[in-house]
């Protein structure tokens, strides 16, 4: 794979031809126009780069030779447009919910170990975790449905792509979660069966001895306190239970309203031609239509003033010959 | 190294470099070349949210895009680019070019750039469109070119010739190797496209050639169409090959809005063999086995629709929503191989293919002058086959018995031409004169020595098959002849003083013309024998016959007129 840099013989040709175009005096005005503009430059070239190089430390003062910067800020004068914000937003809740994620597999798996003491600090952090994974997706999905396509064609197109790639990513995401989720509610399940069948072994045998011991008893108050509390860590476990499976369903609803917007791989829509060729015909056929609806209503204005001056004139005939009857 | 993987990797090195939201420009050839081994999911991760032509970019002012240009180097879109690079749109430039940039190009380009936008200016060597892994194509329009004499249209020859040049060498410069160049001697066009590589190769750019240097170099062999026009003109029966034969492929694209009620989301379908597992393991496969694994599929996918269906407990519908988009992919896809083959069969039916393919498979493999002439006779007599097939057949038909039956021949000529006036204009006879046996280098019947002779008789005993699979086009040979270190050099000359010591591990075969999908399927199989040699195959064009008789129609017609004045 061999490419070859021709950078170096460009910039070559470009400050040979530069330095031409200074002396010559011609070009005065576009020295003016980068003076002017290296003061707004970089204040500009700051608001920028806050916005887009998200992940490329800026620094103000570059090495790059000043004249170039300053020329930069004068092309560079339009600002991102506002749904930028938006998208940095929910890129940014992405990158929250990955780092949220990994903690909330740590906390599965320490979750699921079986320790001497409660466990419940443990579950109560996956329940947390899990609520604010959730409540991050549901949040970007909603901003993401504000980046509706709108405003001119290239940037609504922009926007559409830039909207497709986000609910690509959220919806990676959300499915990576529900499969580690439903993968810990397998788990979750099992152990509570396993739980339940090693208490009843153990019930077993040790009331048989607790018979053999207190003949008549019947259950001791150390018996029933156990077992009250054997049935509230139950019914701890089944609101977990509960909890995730109503998380798998938000889910769910997420994934549903996501995959309207993602692309199918290895479809037609995932084709770079079909694309532009579909945008350049929808460019085109607005185009025709905005035509036609010009021409219509110039059209129309036009037909309904030479009617209105038609029938003027009939009316002015008819007083015309009125008067010239009458007087 | 396989022609897709390369291509991929050059795209994908263009845009990891340049961090924020891109626009992606291409120009009408570099579309093609980007598309078929790309995808726009992949563009998007790539944080590439635009994607532009060239030559129609709106004026709108994106100052927070950054563009990359991904163009050829050619004059028109310099131009394109001079205007841009003079009232920019976008904050960034970084010009990309898939071949090799003249210094006077460069200098307009600088002298354009007054506000110093562009970055960088980079030759990325993805000239060719790569189909297949050891298929690729060049997408020339006007391939008919190469049957006329340079004297005829000497402007669009020396484009034609300059397109390929430029795509093999890009495509030798992605492989990082410098070839010994062959060429087959009868063909001039061949003769002249494989002196100007080396003169490129060898004196103008040798420095940018001079690789490290490996034992045996690989080989480029040139050939011309002509000297195997049989291949195009059969039907065919291999699914890929059938696809082109009857609805044609377009850049892996296959257009289905003729065909009628189709799903809207099916009017154009995409057979790539790197995206479409299904389709990968059966575009050699031939029409009847396919059809078994189509069935099979689809019984596959009733499995798992139905399995979908009774969806009774939470953990059901859990495991649904987990599987949806692939059962959604799977749906979509079993719906396009059924449309597909559905539509073929249909065509198949129509055109009474079965019994006309039969007859041409004949007349390409078998001897028998008698028996083809009745059999061609009764099919020219028979109102159901399209006219299309009956002007095939004779063709096939001359191409055989050229000198055998002249007589014959007249007879078919006429009951052809009396069949339908559009033949009337000696298409036929143009054929013979740009392909007839006079022309021709290889043995394309097998019946010119007399070790072919008793090998094509062994193959008569031993029996075939699958009668419309029979044909093996003359690539084969060829391949066979490289393999084993026969070619020989009074047919295929070197070029230059650049001779092959031992046999080559790589050889790129370009076919003057335009290759075929059957050859394709030849070159795939041969590679996945893996006998030590591999082979790429390329070409201006894909041939099915529609387009090789458009091509020798419009040939025709310039001759006609040319030699009229």
């Amino acid at each position: 794979m061999a490419t070859r840099n021709r950078t170096p013989l460009y910039r070559k040709y470009r400050d040979a031809l530069r330095n031409v175009r200074v002396t010559s005096p011609s070009s005065h005005h576009h020295g003016g126009a980068s003076s002017s503009g290296s003061g707004g430059g970089p204040v500009i070239e700051l608001v920028n780069a806050s916005l887009l190089h998200s992940n490329r430390s800026y620094t103000p003062l570059s090495t790059e030779d000043p004249s170039n910067s300053s020329n930069r800020g004068a092309v560079t004068v339009g600002l991102p447009p506002a749904w930028v914000d938006i998208s940095e937003e929910i890129s940014a809740n992405t990158q929250r919910i990955r780092s949220k994620m990994s903690e909330l597999f740590k906390a599965h798996s320490q979750a699921l170990m079986p320790s001497f003491g409660d466990g419940r600090e443990h579950q109560h952090a996956v329940e947390v975790l899990t609520q604010e994974i959730t409540d991050l997706l549901k949040i970007s999905e909603k901003r993401l449905q504000k980046l509706s396509a709108s405003g001119s064609s290239e940037d609504s197109n922009v926007k559409k792509n830039v909207q497709r790639s986000l609910a690509t990513d959220l919806q990676k995401l959300s499915m990576e979660l529900r499969k580690k989720q439903s993968a810990y509610l397998k788990r979750l399940r099992q152990q509570k069966e396993d739980g339940l069948d090693l208490e009843m072994n153990l019930n077993g045998s040790r009331s048989e001895q607790e018979y053999d011991d207190f003949d008549d008893i019947g259950f001791s108050d150390q018996n029933v306190s156990k077992l009250k509390k054997r049935e509230a860590f139950t019914r701890e476990r089944e609101r977990e239970i509960e909890q995730v499976v109503e998380s798998v369903n938000d889910l769910a609803q997420i994934m549903k309203d996501l995959s309207v917007l993602v692309i199918d791989q290895g479809t037609i829509v995932d084709r770079i031609d079909y694309n532009i060729q579909n945008v350049s015909s929808s460019v085109e056929e607005g185009f025709k239509q905005l035509e036609k609806a010009e021409r219509t209503q110039r059209k129309g204005g036009m037909v309904m003033c030479a009617t209105v001056l038609v029938i003027l004139c009939f009316v002015m005939l008819v007083l015309l010959i009125l008067k010239t009857i009458l007087f | 190294m396989v022609v897709v993987s390369v291509a991929r990797d050059y795209v994908g090195r263009m845009l990891q470099d340049i961090s924020g939201m891109k626009v992606l420009v291409l120009d009408s050839q570099t579309v093609s070349i980007v598309s078929v081994v790309y995808s726009q999911s992949e563009l998007l991760q790539k944080e590439v949210f635009l994607v532009e032509l060239l030559d129609s970019l709106s004026k709108e002012p994106m100052a927070h895009l950054k563009a990359i240009y991904f163009v050829r180097p050619t004059s028109e879109n310099i131009q394109h680019l001079r205007r841009q690079l003079a009232n920019p749109r976008f904050g960034e430039y970084h010009l990309f070019f898939s071949n090799i940039l003249k210094t006077t190009q460069i200098q307009v380009l600088a002298d354009s750039d007054e506000q110093e936008v562009v970055q960088q200016v980079q030759e990325f060597y993805a000239d060719f469109c790569a189909i297949d892994p050891y298929h690729f194509t060049l997408n020339v329009k006007l391939n008919h070119i190469y049957m006329l004499p340079t004297v005829v249209e000497p402007h669009s020859s020396q484009i034609f010739c300059d397109r390929a040049v430029d795509g093999i060498s890009a495509l030798f410069l992605a492989l990082k190797r410098r070839p010994v160049i062959r060429y087959q001697r009868t063909s001039d066009i061949a003769k002249r496209i494989a002196q100007e590589i080396a003169k490129l190769m060898y004196e103008h750019e040798s420095g940018l050639f001079d690789f490290r240097r490996t034992e045996i170099s690989p080989l480029l062999l040139i050939v011309d169409r002509r000297d195997d026009p049989v291949t195009p003109l059969l039907n065919q029966w291999t699914y890929q090959a059938m696809v082109h034969e009857l609805l044609d492929i377009q850049d892996n694209k296959v257009d289905l809005r003729s065909v009628g009620k189709v799903p809207k989301d099916q009017q154009e379908v995409v057979l790539s063999s790197e995206q479409d597992a299904f389709f990968k393991a059966n575009m050699y496969e031939n029409f009847g086995d396919l059809g078994m694994n189509i069935k099979r599929m689809v019984d596959e996918f009733q499995q798992v629709s139905k399995s979908n269906q009774n969806i009774q407990t939470i953990e059901d519908m859990a495991k649904f929503v987990d599987n949806y988009p692939e059962y959604r992919k799977m749906h979509g896809n079993v719906s396009k191989h059924v449309t597909l083959v559905t539509e073929m069969s249909r065509i198949v039916e129509e055109r009474k293919l079965m019994l006309v393919s039969q007859v041409e498979q004949e007349l390409a493999c078998n001897g028998g002058q008698v028996a083809a002439f009745e059999a061609v006779t009764n099919l020219l007599n028979d109102e159901s086959v399209s006219d299309v097939d009956c002007l095939r057949l004779v063709m096939l038909y001359a191409l055989r018995y050229e000198k055998e039956s002249p007589v014959q021949l007249m007879q078919l000529f006429n009951k052809l031409a009396s069949r339908s006036a559009k033949y009337k204009s000696g298409i036929v006879q143009f054929l013979l004169k740009q392909a007839g046996v006079d022309k021709r280098t290889g043995d394309l019947y097998g019946n010119r020595d007399l070790l072919s002779l008793a090998r094509n008789m062994a193959r008569g005993l031993k029996g075939v098959e699958n009668v419309y699979t029979q044909h093996q086009p003359l690539l084969v040979q060829t391949m066979e002849n490289i393999t084993k270190g026969r070619l020989r050099d009074v047919d295929y000359p070197f070029v230059g003083n650049h001779f092959q010591q031992g046999r080559p591990s790589d050889v790129v075969i370009f076919i003057v013309g335009g290759t075929t999908f059957e050859e394709a399927r030849a070159v795939a199989m041969n590679n996945a024998a893996n006998t030590g040699t591999r082979f790429i195959l390329g070409g201006p064009a894909i041939l099915n016959s529609n387009r090789f008789l458009k091509d020798l129609e419009e040939a025709q017609r310039i001759a006609r007129s040319s030699s009229g004045i």
